[in-house]
């Protein structure tokens, strides 16, 4: 259904409510953003490394340092909102019995807002650069 | 009904490698989650997905991504303008070219990397 308005006037004309054409804006709007942000994500953690060397020290070092604090939790919103309602368009048109569609839709859309909870709690676990330098010369005094 | 033509592709591919893209990205965050228990777990599990099955399933994700991208591209092309929606297959298969003038330097970085073993 979704793939098949061309227009932005289509779609309001497609949109049986708002609510859907808010998600067509936002699946244009996201997409855009996301094809800067994923392979900009790609390119520095895959091209200008080798990601088999990606450890620990790696990881904490990104989650410490503020731009890439905010850069990761825009890319991990966006990409969750994005595949939620790219997932949503792909159960309502391959299932058509309406109770199966909702039990897949709650189990599929719970277990994506759990791991976007578990994504934002590790984006806000590590201390900030500098406020970890301070903490640590406390400590060593 | 586009009766099997590149637009049907277009958007069979666009389905499919988008259900990777959230299957790989729900495994990804989860795996990233670990270094909030400390390094012993953080790395242990850091190291299975640094085994070459994983990697070069990550070549994988790569390309699907990409695809993903500029196929998204021609979409918001097709959906804003009418030059777009005439030329849609001409695209499509721009995309194809496109895709493979970044992913094939992007195969020839990383597969000598996972054959070296680190």
């Amino acid at each position: 259904m979704a793939t098949r308005v061309r227009t932005l006037n289509d779609a309001k004309a497609a949109a049986s409510n708002n609510f859907e054409l808010y998600w067509w804006v936002f699946m244009r709007v996201s997409g855009l953003l996301l094809v800067f942000l994923v392979l900009g994500h790609i390119y520095m953690q895959n091209i200008a490394i080798n990601s088999a060397e990606i450890d620990y020290d790696y990881v904490v070092s990104r989650f410490s340092n503020p731009t890439w604090k905010i850069y990761d939790i825009f890319l991990l919103g966006l990409t969750m909102l994005h595949g939620a309602n790219g997932l949503r368009y792909v159960l309502d048109d391959y299932i058509k019995n309406l109770s199966t569609r909702f039990w897949v839709k709650t189990i599929l859309f719970t277990l994506i807002a759990a791991i976007f909870v578990v994504g934002s709690i590790t984006l806000w676990s590590f201390s900030f650069q500098e406020m970890g330098d301070v903490v640590r010369s406390v400590q060593s005094h | 009904m586009y009766r099997g033509r590149e637009g049907q592709w277009a958007f069979i591919f666009h389905r499919v490698s988008g259900l990777a893209i959230l299957f790989y990205l729900l495994i990804h965050v989860a795996e990233l989650a670990a270094a909030m228990w400390g390094p012993q777990y953080s790395n242990a599990i850091l190291g299975f997905f640094h085994t070459p099955l994983f990697r070069f399933g990550l070549l994988g994700v790569i390309a699907a991504v990409l695809y993903h991208a500029l196929n998204g591209l021609r979409i918001i092309f097709m959906d804003f303008t009418g030059w777009g929606v005439k030329h849609q297959a001409k695209i499509w298969y721009g995309v194809f070219g496109v895709f493979l003038v970044i992913y094939i330097p992007v195969l020839i970085k990383i597969v000598p990397e996972i054959f070296r073993g680190h």
